[in-house]
């Protein structure tokens, strides 16, 4: 349905570690189908929720979203489960009926969104499943965990782009009880399992003074299956690592302090969030997945001058307590100069690229 | 990378007689031994005699109320002479606990969360626990790198006995764990360590 996923098959396979020398490259098309989260000039930090309905004709399409490095990605998270087991996928024992819901959630919202892909069959709790994409052709009882490989959570995120957290909703609060997270921006998944929403946003500045927790929660708390609603967010890191966890900070952090403003345009990447937060049917749970787009400044300028632009603008007016919290103070101001050579200073459209007359990623 | 400020730390209770309580577990360590003196005093003879009292001599300040605990005619008193001594000994206490059980726990930050780690464990709801803090803020902290807990941390930034590597001490609490977080201090530039200060023990 989308022009994207056709490349998938075709994409070689790229890497998110430095022993793979970071062999990620984005597509001029890629580039262009991001969620790029800033409406404005000047970034406000902001709960921004709407429905999760399709928009545009870039990656909010779909109910899940994949592109062209979903193959990839399904081997980067492979890698990451086999080298640190237990740190990256975490599932309390009374998270199983959650488990099944997002199989289910994934896999229907694969198969009808991308049909060229994957397919479900259903024969009552007989499933058929095809991941044409990863060779993938099982036959599974839906509810029995036995057969399956592995857990059912594991099993259906291993084909997934994104991470996902998935929570119980307990004393009127939300509680991490299972996450994939091999891709975490500077979280412990070990460390936060089992806090629920106010401990878990422990770690944001403003959120408590500004009362949007409590606004936000009182929200999600009334969220019924089958209505999904979506944020965005955003941070910045150096070079294409998905794997930023606080785990292995001691093997990522150094990089943060080589940036300079004449490499800052091959090194520093947006990394882009597009969380749909979906309630989920049977464990009346909330899965909250976080699927995580990578492009370097460079990357924006050749394919997206006017995301480029607007970028430097909402960096150069940032909040530096912000920065302080995405983890970026060490070289903000190298990515600010960076850019600053490819703004001219033009007016730019307001609103998320996925509304009419929202911005649009420029040049032709 | 926010340090300071967040706020995930646990609220505490004040220890009082859960009145729909069958049974009684109160377990403590050091300066807890305060809060359970009061605690003990506040029951009826009939709920002082379904108490079973855990109460663990080690202590950071110094505290000892073993004595004065003594002195209440309670169903059981057992001594410890380690705090996880008396946490094993509430698990095994726990293990054959009837419905109707409630705990009241109180000590350092450290024995609070790894009894409740044990409380959690046997399904114990929160309204079936209460806990009071006494005696000094020490911090039992987590290494996010190598998964070492350390005991009693004073200081902002200190040397994880398990990968010796400097860590700063996050105000970010887990229960799950127990713990604060402890996170590689020099992360950006090795050798780079930030100002050390007395936590807020």
């Amino acid at each position: 349905m989308t022009a994207t996923p056709e490349s998938v098959e075709s994409t070689p396979i790229e890497t998110y570690t430095p022993e793979g020398e970071y062999l990620f490259r984005n597509s001029r098309e890629a580039v262009r189908r991001l969620p790029f989260p800033f409406p404005d000039d000047e970034y406000m930090y902001s709960m921004n929720l709407e429905p999760h309905v399709p928009a545009g004709d870039g990656a909010l399409m779909a109910a899940f979203d994949i592109d062209e490095h979903y193959v990839s990605e399904c081997a980067h998270r492979a890698q990451m489960l086999r080298e640190m087991p237990g740190v990256h996928y975490i599932a309390l024992p009374h998270m199983m009926e959650a488990q099944w819901d997002l199989l289910e959630l994934i896999f229907e919202s694969y198969a009808r969104d991308f049909p060229e892909h994957f397919t479900l069959l259903k024969n009552g709790n007989e499933w058929r499943w095809q991941n044409r994409p990863l060779g993938i052709d099982d036959v599974f009882t839906f509810g029995d965990p036995t057969t399956l490989p592995m857990d059912p959570m594991e099993y259906a995120t291993r084909q997934a782009q994104g991470e996902f957290v998935v929570l119980e909703e307990k004393d009127n609060t939300l509680v991490i009880g299972a996450g994939m997270t091999t891709q975490r921006a500077d979280y412990s998944l070990q460390f936060n399992m089992g806090m629920n929403f106010a401990e878990f946003h422990g770690p944001v500045p403003k959120l408590h003074e500004m009362g949007i927790l409590d606004r936000a929660l009182k929200f999600l708390l009334r969220m019924k299956p089958g209505h999904p609603v979506r944020r965005v967010n955003w941070s910045l890191t150096v070079h294409p690592r998905l794997e930023t966890s606080v785990e292995t900070l001691p093997e990522w952090a150094p990089d943060r302090a080589t940036v300079t403003p004449e490499n800052a345009g091959e090194m520093v990447y947006l990394r882009i969030e597009l969380q749909p937060l979906h309630r989920l049917p049977r464990s009346n749970g909330m899965v909250f997945p976080v699927r995580t787009y990578l492009v370097s400044l460079a990357e924006l300028v050749d394919h997206a001058p006017d995301w480029a632009k607007r970028l430097h603008r909402a960096l150069a007016s940032l909040d530096p307590e912000l920065a302080d919290y995405k983890g970026f103070h060490r070289y903000h101001a190298a990515a600010v100069a960076w850019l600053s050579q490819h703004d001219d200073g033009a007016p730019l459209a307001t609103g998320y690229p996925w509304i009419e007359d929202g911005i649009q990623p420029g040049g032709n | 990378m926010l340090i300071t400020g967040i706020k995930s730390r646990p609220v505490y209770d004040e220890l009082t007689p859960m009145a729909d309580g069958l049974v009684h577990i109160a377990a403590a360590q050091g300066s807890g031994g305060g809060p359970l003196l009061r605690l003990l005093g506040d029951m009826t003879p009939e709920q002082r005699a379904a108490t079973t009292v855990l109460y663990s001599t080690e202590s950071f300040t110094g505290h000892n109320h073993l004595a004065a605990l003594q002195a209440f005619d309670v169903f059981d008193l057992i001594e410890f002479p380690s705090n996880a001594a008396a946490v094993s000994g509430l698990d095994a206490l726990l293990a054959t606990a009837r419905m109707g059980t409630r705990l009241y726990l109180a000590g350092s930050e450290g024995f609070i969360g790894t009894s409740m780690q044990v409380a959690t464990s046997y399904g114990m709801n929160r309204d079936e626990v209460l806990r009071e803090h006494a005696g000094s803020f020490v911090r039992r902290v987590w290494c996010a790198h190598c998964s070492h807990y350390s005991e009693n941390v004073t200081k902002r930034v200190f040397q994880c006995p398990g990968c010796e590597r400097h860590l700063i001490v996050r105000d970010h609490y887990s229960g799950r764990l127990a713990a604060f977080q402890g996170v590689k201090a020099d992360g950006e530039v090795p050798g780079e360590l930030p100002d050390n200060e007395e936590l807020d023990t």
